[in-house]
């Protein structure tokens, strides 16, 4: 016995598939009218989503206390990072405690795609993915992201400091 | 009761200048071993089984045979470094009768062929080496010393050189370094001192005692010298008791004497109303032993090496039940980490290691597994370095926490000594 | 029989000997760490050195001896016969990774900011051997950090594990003595005398083999990671020794050279100018297009299209003048087979004898520093004197100036040197060069001081590290090289010089090269040499 089936009369008339799509639709859009809140669409920008506290946004770089980066360019987030965006140049610091520390840290945003690996590999704290994603861009505006931008943008007020210090770390002689 | 034979006339006055030694007889044992043969001295030295008296105790007449025959120059080294914490009988030696000495490197000189030896001597000694120096000089005035000693054609030089404050000296390898000039850093072990030692010539390294002690052999022969002490141990031997006994000083007894008489007839015992809680038998490099062991040893190398401690240099350190034992290991730690030469990392780090988890005990602030980790530790620097300094500091470190486990435990548990009336008896927070 | 009793005591002494499992014949005398590095076995060591005396301190390469029983060093340790030994029981391994654990316990938590991860010994012997769970709850021990040893050294004492390897190098090798060991226990530290900073001609090489990264090079320090470089061999060119070198680099271009062991030109070392020779030969030093400089105006076109204009130039002055109104001046810094090209040019299509070969320091050609570095700064003498000698080119240099001084020569060709570091008479011979009509001169980078002539076409060339040849050190060894990466990709080799000059048509690049901005992970798994 053959196996293709062949097509019932309903299937060869289009009329009853419309039909059928239509009875779902007007369905759904009564029962918006008369329920508004059960509604799963959000009235953007009136509302807005709220994401977790591990959402994974655009990137931070965390500040010390005394408002210099905690970066010490290891270079383990460029490694770790899978779409080879981040481009960190290194220089020697003045401080010899401090010994290390990035004058370029550039982002390519256009290339990130927000795995959050380079937050995973820093060993100090100093990138998170942070909780901002309405930053557009047009066209033509830059897209290579510096410290400046990572660091001392205006939303995050200064600098977020870094969990991790090296004052206590020295003093308890680890 | 002590047997007077090295140290028989100490308490003579004059004995110290070579008018007074010779008087009492000095310097015939040099003309009886002048006329003998080098090679029959060796051989009667090896019969006596006299064994090395600063530590170690490797029978000398071996040592003295593993020297090459191949035609270089031969050293002969003194140790009079006597750094193991508890000892200083050599200084006794070195201060009455430092003639007694020179005699016995003579002999031994003559008995290996080695035409110049040198006494090296640490440096904390000023007085013992004004006095040993006195002596040289006066032996060189009368012939025993410089070109044919006493007309039989040996001619030999000797020279006293002082050391400056380090423990890692009195290694034998450690001290060829520093004569040599350089850092007192032990060497590699092969190629052995007997082949290749000082200036990369043969060189025999022996303690103060036992260089004295070859006198005796030459003087009373081989069988006479095993009259006194056991078997494998014959001889006798000076012993520095010191710690709460009512008595402590220098004690010649013959080996295999037992330690609990050592302590109570000549140390006088221990001072009233207190008990007897530890002896450390050899040396702050041996394992401590409990009041058991204790009233069981005797002085001699087989039974405490049985015992799983050792003779070593003949310290005594007796420690009563007014001591913490934690404070005890904290300070030989401490003596440990300060004297470590710093070349071979498991003793480099392993002593600071120790110290600090010590003296986080001490502090109030150690945990449980601290205390496990002191024998880890401890257990895991032995046998793995250049020299025994390593094995010295792990020794104590082990069988402190071993067998006073207790004290311990308290101390962690409770933050303050388990012995009241020491300073650490007061809550640390 | 007794011949051949005799015969088997003067056959030296070869004994057999296991080494985890796999047995192996050695020479008398040898230990077991050199046997491990005959067979390439991996065994964990840091003080060891083959270069350097034994010091058995780190008592890291502890192997189980059958009948021994306790584990022993093998660097000190002699090969009896009959000898079983294994680094891989339990008990070895149980040795092994309590000295790691010993070593680690007062490091500094530096990885982030310590150029020599990626490469560091402690660091590989931890993924072997370690992996386990830290004990020591206290405090570690604080030593200076970031001193300044010399013109090129810094050292951090901390990460310092005393191996001792510096010292003896100092020692030993350049026997210099500037090294030391301080204080003794833990409070150790390598350091330099008061008055005696760290500045011989060979003070990099401490850093090479520093097993962690106690000492670290300024020229490279915090430069790039390890691991985003590749690394090829090749020969350093600064002078006539030819030392065997590792470069490291990526599409940013070269960061490094560190010396590759030859036993029979450099040993494991090589010197500190030769460390420099590579800051000339990344891009941004480099003459990327071909330049025109034409009566003080200078334009630019490719090097390819350069070079086909001097040929045109060449045939219509061979037309006019013949052969004898074309010269070359040739340098001893290009490869056998450049030379062979060029000269055949010369001798044979444009039948020409005016080769004259550019001496910058013959008066101290034979200085010897006693170690490795020769007065000699050209990497190919030998080659072009055989070369020339082939050819039979013999003139002389005065008779270059009469020459000119006679405006004999039209054209000039000039093989420039690649090191112009130790050509300090190059001003001297472009006034020389100031009355000669057009001057084409062959450069990898800008010669200043083209202006003053009437006509020079600079041509950038290849340099070494970019194309394959052969040079010849100054014992006659000859060493092949291959190319290693592509800076300039628009230049020209010498031979394809000469083609092109001969009127040829080989294919060249015209793209102008930019230094690579993104560094792409190379994950190349980088085992420095320890």
């Amino acid at each position: 016995m053959s196996l293709v089936k062949k097509d019932a009369a309903i299937d060869r008339w289009f009329l009853p598939g419309i039909i059928a799509g239509l009875f779902f639709t007007i369905k759904k859009m009564l029962a918006n009218i008369f329920n508004r809140k059960s509604m799963p669409t959000l009235n953007y920008p009136e509302e807005k989503f709220e994401y977790s506290p591990r959402f994974k946004g655009t990137h931070i770089l965390t500040v010390k206390k005394d408002g210099s980066l905690r970066c010490t360019a290891c270079m383990l987030c460029a490694t770790a990072c899978p779409a080879e965006c981040i481009n960190i140049v290194a220089a020697e610091h003045d401080d010899p405690v401090v010994e290390k520390y990035p004058v370029k840290y550039e982002i390519d945003i256009l290339r990130c795609v927000f795995c959050g690996m380079c937050e995973e590999a820093c060993p100090v704290d100093a990138v998170r993915l942070g909780p901002e994603w309405q930053i557009p861009g047009v066209n033509g505006s830059n897209f290579i992201y510096d410290i400046r931008f990572l660091a001392y943008r205006p939303a995050l007020k200064g600098g977020i400091p870094s969990t991790v210090e090296d004052e206590e770390r020295h003093q308890a002689g680890i | 009761m002590e047997v007077k034979h090295l140290t028989e006339h100490y308490d003579k006055d004059g004995y110290a200048t070579i008018k007074g030694y010779q008087k009492l007889g000095g310097y015939e044992n040099l003309k009886k071993a002048l006329k003998m043969k080098p090679l029959d001295i060796i051989n009667e030295v090896k019969a006596s089984g006299l064994r090395g008296r600063g530590g170690a105790g490797f029978p000398t007449g071996v040592k003295w045979g593993f020297l090459p025959n191949n035609g270089e120059p031969r050293y002969l080294l003194c140790n009079a470094d006597e750094g193991e914490p508890g000892t200083y009988k050599d200084r006794l030696m070195m201060e009455r009768a430092p003639h007694q000495l020179i005699e016995g490197m003579i002999i031994s000189a003559f008995a290996i062929g080695s035409p110049k030896s040198y006494i090296y001597i640490r440096g904390e000694y000023f007085y013992p080496k004004s006095i040993v120096e006195k002596a040289l000089r006066e032996a060189y005035d009368n012939g025993l010393l410089g070109k044919n000693i006493l007309g039989s054609g040996f001619n030999h030089d000797m020279d006293i050189y002082s050391g400056a404050g380090a423990y890692i000296c009195g290694e034998e390898t450690g001290m060829i370094s520093s004569l040599e000039g350089k850092k007192g850093q032990p060497k590699l072990k092969p190629p052995f001192p007997a082949i290749q030692g000082y200036l990369g010539k043969p060189t025999i390294v022996n303690n103060v005692e036992t260089l004295a002690a070859v006198t005796l052999v030459i003087r009373d022969g081989a069988a006479a010298f095993r009259k006194q002490g056991t078997e494998k141990s014959p001889g006798t031997k000076l012993f520095s008791l010191s710690g709460n006994v009512v008595k402590p000083g220098n004690y010649e007894v013959p080996l295999g004497y037992k330690l609990i008489d050592l302590i109570n007839i000549e140390g006088g015992g221990l001072k009233p109303g207190r008990k007897l809680k530890a002896v450390i038998p050899g040396g702050s490099s041996a394992k401590i032993l409990n009041k058991e062991e204790s009233e069981k040893a005797t002085l001699d190398y087989e039974c405490l090496a049985q015992m799983d401690t050792m003779l070593g240099s003949g310290a005594v350190i007796v420690i009563d039940d007014t001591n913490c034992m934690v404070d005890l290991l904290g300070v030989l730690m401490h003596f440990y980490h300060h004297e470590s030469c710093g070349q071979c990392t498991p003793c480099r780090e392993g002593t600071g290691w120790l110290e600090k988890l010590v003296n986080g005990i001490k502090s109030g602030q150690g945990k449980l597994q601290d205390i496990d980790l002191i024998e880890t530790v401890a257990r895991n620097m032995c046998g793995r370095t250049i020299c025994a300094l390593s094995d010295a500091a792990a020794f104590p470190a082990m069988s402190f926490v071993l067998k006073f486990r207790d004290e311990f435990e308290f101390f962690v548990r409770e933050g303050r000594s388990k012995i009241k009336g020491t300073s650490y008896a007061k809550m640390h927070h | 029989m007794f011949e051949k009793v005799a015969q088997k005591l003067k056959e030296p002494l070869m004994p057999k000997c296991t080494i985890n499992g796999k047995e192996i014949e050695v020479k008398d005398g040898t230990t077991i760490m050199e046997a491990f590095y005959q067979k390439e076995v991996p065994i964990a060591h840091y003080c060891y050195h083959p270069g350097l005396s034994i010091a058995g301190v780190c008592r890291l390469c502890m192997v189980e001896i059958e009948g021994m029983p306790r584990t022993q060093i093998a660097c000190n340790t002699k090969i009896t016969e009959g000898m079983k030994i294994s680094n891989v029981s339990d008990k070895a391994k149980d040795s092994v990774k309590w000295a790691l654990d010993f070593h680690l316990i007062n490091h500094p938590l530096d990885c982030p900011i310590c150029d020599q991860a990626g490469e560091c010994g402690l660091q590989e012997q931890y993924m072997h051997f370690g992996k386990y769970e830290p004990e020591m709850g206290q405090g570690k021990v604080k030593k200076r950090k970031v001193v300044d040893l010399g013109e090129r050294v810094v050292l951090d004492t901390e990460r310092c594990i005393l191996c001792s390897r510096c010292v003896r190098f100092t020692d030993e090798v350049s026997k210099t003595n500037e090294l030391g060991i301080f204080n003794r226990g833990d409070r150790s530290e390598v350091g330099t005398f008061q008055d005696k900073p760290l500045n011989n001609n060979y003070s990099v090489n401490t850093v090479d083999i520093c097993p962690v990264g106690a000492l670290t090079a300024k020229d490279f320090r915090f430069k790039q990671r390890v691991w985003l470089l590749k690394n090829r061999e090749s020969i350093c060119t600064g002078c006539s020794t030819g030392c065997n070198v590792n470069v490291y680099f990526n599409k940013g271009g070269v960061y490094r050279l560190k010396p590759k062991y030859n036993s029979d030109v450099n040993g494991h070392w090589m010197c500190d100018k030769g460390r420099d020779t590579y800051k000339h030969l990344n891009v941004e030093a480099r003459l990327t297009k071909g330049k025109k400089t034409e009566e003080g105006k200078t334009t630019e076109c490719d090097a390819g299209e350069l070079a086909k204009q001097t040929a045109q130039l060449i045939e219509k002055i061979k037309k006019e003048g013949g052969g004898d109104s074309i010269g070359l001046i040739v340098t001893a810094q290009y490869s056998n087979e450049e030379y062979a090209a060029m000269f055949e040019l010369f001798k044979i299509k444009l039948g020409s004898n005016n080769v004259f070969y550019w001496i910058n320091n013959q008066k101290t050609f034979e200085a010897f520093d006693g170690l490795l570095y020769r007065g000699d700064k050209n990497p190919n003498t030998k080659g072009l004197l055989r070369a020339l000698s082939k050819c039979k080119f013999d003139q002389t240099w005065d008779k270059l100036e009469e020459k000119i001084k006679a405006k004999q020569l039209k054209i000039v060709v000039v093989l420039g040197p690649e090191n112009q570091e130790v050509y300090p008479d190059i001003s001297e011979k472009l006034k020389l060069l100031n009355s000669v009509d057009n001057v084409v001169w062959l450069t990898t980078n800008q010669v200043l001081g083209t202006e003053l002539l009437k006509s020079c076409w600079q041509i950038p060339v290849k340099s070494t590290i970019e194309k394959s040849g052969t040079y010849i050190n100054f014992k006659g060894l000859e060493q092949k090289i291959k190319p290693v990466t592509n800076i300039v990709s628009g230049a020209l080799t010498l031979t394809e010089a000469a083609a092109l000059f001969a009127g040829d048509e080989i294919p060249f690049d015209s793209k102008t090269p930019v230094k690579g901005e993104r560094v792409w992970n190379e994950f190349f798994h980088h085992r420095g040499d320890l």
